[in-house]
């Protein structure tokens, strides 16, 4: 702000400035500082000051303080022309710091938060596209899904800032609009669990919980029991009662940190799921 | 300063107790009298008592031994361990208000204060006749360190015991490091900033462990921050130049402080490093209002992180600044969440510092992190024009030049030519310090451009000599925080 300072009172202030800085690049053994008639003068007038470099701390003191309190705002920028409008509402706040769990711990369910934004009707948060359109830069399939879910936002983002148009360059423009997939890639799941997926949840989490208890299922099993309960039908009901009742196993069960870990899991996807419901008034992004 | 002659307690009576309204007018200010009610209780002190001439007590202050407290009800001076330099301090009126009340019994003094009774009476008697009357005693001579209306010229005078002389080495000490601080200036421009020894971290090292010596701890750290700018960029030396002269004028007037204005003083002591003591600050009246949290950021200086809280009063107007330390794996403050509006006592650092502590909740667990962010957002203050907020920035920098960290609300665009990012209205632009990320995650600049879609909105951000740094974006039902967050790994 100082830069774009016009001092009040004495239209030389930034001259006098200058010319201070000028001789203390030099030091005052080399030059003596300025002297005249002007407010900044007299207000540091101290015969006290005999030392030239105290003389050129006075003044530097003054000015400064001068220039800092009396700066006045620049000129006028030229704000960026706004992105065409997108009717869909911003994903709720909660759903917006799911995400932050979701990457953080459980990166296994990003794709179906994305779905999720986009079945439901809304649009990400803006404060969110940045920080998605990064981390995806290098997934044309991801990538395409954040620039549905983002709508006009990213491609005008990628436009105006410098930082994220460096990043992405013109992988936006490659994505043909429309040509994204909803369909959730398939994930790793042995075909004995891959048949559960059959079954209502009420079976799976019978069959989920016998297993642990019997030792059938351990930890050596966790990744593929993580795809399971991640591709498992997008039920909140039944996800909420995959919780209670993995939550409910003994805590002296070997297995219970397994069973720690998958309740939270079904926990996030449930909460994921139930935020991201169908908008109650969906209007088409434009 | 002694009391009028109407007054109970002559040398040979019982020591008859004041009015309140005599202790009153003593007090050096409203909040001082607010501070000394509140501990004129007597639970909270010890080993009272009162004779013809003085009346005593201890009383546990923040510190591990508790202040020990003296006034002479007759010549009414004061003596107390605590660090103030308002005199009378709050722990002496509240002693006299516990006097006054007659809930302090005569008793025989301790040896220790006997003495400075009778050295207070033998040096009364040669003047007696020429001792000021009536109130005089809480006028401006009652801001020196002896407290005698006698003494001018303070410095000058040797301390008369061993109270005296902690506090007087304190000031001495802290005047001797400030005349060394102006000669090192003087010497950096004497040589010029392009001298190669100011690219030697000792050079600036040595000062700053004389300034901590001096107890000017502040300064020191102020010091080392300017150590860390010389080469940063092409323009470091002209910013060098502000903050030396800002160094010198905080150096200055540290040298005066006697001569200041009693909030200026404050104000620059506080900043140079004199240090208050929580309690005593919590004991200052509070401003209750509905703070508007506007703004957070954290920033790593030296070994600590530092948490910044800025806090809007809705109805007062006034800002005020909420800090917090942390060093490495200890936690930082987290009561506030930015965009809440919180009802809470704000109590400020002396001299009507921007800092202030939080004390007495109002609306209880409402006021926990998260609780209405979006359902009950409460007051929000009015986000003015570019000019507007320049002009407040304008005016505290005004009464205190040497603040580097300025708050400022304003409604304005994102906007950006070759040269600057900026904040913009129709009217003016600030610029605004927000370097590129390098690759390194999303930057606030990027975070506002995506959060106000290219529109106008009401944003939270804090001047700096170097420019403005944005700190929120505030819509109508959701903030977004864009502060600096402190190192995960560095802070739990």
């Amino acid at each position: 702000m100082t830069d774009s300072a016009i001092p009040p009172h004495d239209g030389d202030l930034g001259g006098r400035w200058e010319t201070l800085v000028t001789v203390a690049l030099l030091g005052t053994d080399r030059r003596d500082p300025p002297a005249g008639t002007t407010v900044i003068d007299e207000l540091v007038d101290d015969t006290q000051r005999a030392r030239p470099a105290a003389r050129l701390l006075a003044q530097a003191a003054a000015v400064t303080a001068a220039r800092r309190a009396g700066a006045r705002p620049g000129a006028p920028g030229a704000p960026f022309v706004p992105p065409p409008p997108d009717h869909r509402p911003a994903c709720p706040s909660a759903a917006t710091d799911r995400w932050r769990h979701v990457v953080a711990v459980w990166p296994v369910l990003e794709d179906e938060w994305l779905a999720a934004v986009i079945a439901g009707g809304w649009r990400i948060d803006p404060v969110l596209v940045p920080a998605l359109l990064l981390r995806h830069q290098r997934d044309m399939a991801r990538l395409a899904l954040v620039d549905v879910a983002a709508g006009p936002l990213a491609r005008w983002l990628v436009d105006v800032d410098d930082e994220l148009g460096d990043a992405l360059g013109a992988r936006l423009e490659r994505i043909t609009p429309g040509s994204t997939p909803l369909a959730l890639p398939s994930l790793p799941i042995p075909d004995a669990l891959e048949r559960w997926r059959e079954h209502e949840l009420a079976t799976v989490t019978g069959n989920l919980l016998a297993g642990l208890r019997s030792g059938q299922l351990a930890a050596s099993h966790r990744t593929v029991l993580v795809n399971l309960v991640a591709r498992l039908t997008p039920d909140v009901d039944g996800l909420r009662h995959l919780v209670d009742a993995l939550s409910r196993l003994d805590p002296l069960d070997p297995a219970v940190s397994l069973a720690t870990a998958l309740a939270d899991l079904a926990a996030t996807r449930a909460s994921m799921l139930d935020e991201l419901g169908p908008t109650t008034a969906v209007t088409p992004a434009r | 300063m002694g009391r009028s002659d109407d007054s109970p307690g002559r040398p040979g009576d019982d020591p008859l107790p004041w009015s309140e309204e005599q202790v009153e007018s003593l007090a050096p200010s409203a909040s001082m009298m607010s501070a000394a009610r509140q501990l004129a209780t007597p639970t909270r002190w010890r080993s009272t008592g009162a004779d013809e001439r003085g009346v005593w007590g201890t009383v546990q202050g923040s510190g591990r031994e508790p202040y020990e407290t003296v006034v002479d009800h007759i010549d009414v001076v004061t003596r107390c361990t605590c660090p103030s330099r308002r005199l009378p301090c709050k722990h002496a009126l509240a002693l006299l208000l516990l006097f006054a009340r007659g809930q302090i019994a005569t008793g025989a003094p301790s040896r220790r204060t006997r003495t400075w009774l009778d050295r207070r009476q033998a040096d009364a008697q040669p003047s007696v006749d020429d001792a000021p009357t009536g109130d005089q005693g809480s006028g401006e001579g009652s801001d020196d360190a002896t407290g005698d209306p006698n003494d001018a010229s303070p410095p000058d005078l040797p301390p008369r015991d061993e109270w005296d002389r902690a506090r007087n080495e304190r000031v001495e000490s802290m005047s001797g490091a400030l005349i060394e601080l102006d000669r090192w200036l003087e010497d950096r421009l004497r040589t010029g900033l392009a001298d190669p020894s100011l690219a030697d971290y000792a050079t600036w090292d040595q000062l700053a462990a004389r300034l901590v010596d001096g107890r000017a701890g502040s300064l020191a750290n102020r010091v080392r921050r300017l150590a860390g700018r010389v080469g940063i960029d092409a323009d470091w030396q002209p910013q060098m130049l502000e903050e030396l002269g800002v160094l010198h004028l905080l150096a200055q007037a540290g040298q005066r402080l006697r001569e200041l204005p009693g909030p200026l003083a404050d104000a620059v002591a506080t900043t140079i490093g004199w240090q208050v003591r929580t309690a005593d600050v919590l004991a200052g009246v509070p401003e209750t209002d509905h703070w508007f949290v506007a703004g957070r950021s954290d920033a790593r200086e030296d070994r600590l992180e530092v948490r910044r809280y800025w806090l809007y009063g809705t109805e007062s107007q006034r800002w005020a600044l909420i800090l917090s330390f942390a060093a490495y794996q200890q936690s930082l403050e987290h009561t506030f969440e930015v965009g809440d509006t919180v009802h809470v006592d704000l109590h400020r650092y002396p001299g009507g510092a921007l800092r202030a502590l939080v004390g007495r909740r109002h609306d209880g667990a409402d006021d926990l992190p998260g609780a209405g962010n979006e359902e009950a957002p409460g007051p929000r203050p009015v986000f003015g024009s570019v000019a507007d907020a320049v002009a407040g920035v304008g005016a505290l920098l005004a009464s205190q030049p040497w603040l580097d960290r300025v708050p400022m609300l304003l409604r304005a665009t994102v906007a950006q030519d070759r040269t600057r990012r900026m904040l913009t209205d129709s009217d003016g632009s600030v610029a605004l310090n927000v370097p590129p990320t390098a690759g390194r995650g999303v930057g606030p600049w990027t975070s506002l451009i995506a959060v106000s879609g290219g529109a106008p909105v009401d944003i939270a951000a804090e001047w700096t000599p170097e420019g403005v740094i944005p700190l929120a974006v505030h819509l109508a039902h959701r903030s977004h925080d864009l502060g600096r967050r402190a190192d995960a790994s560095f802070v739990v």
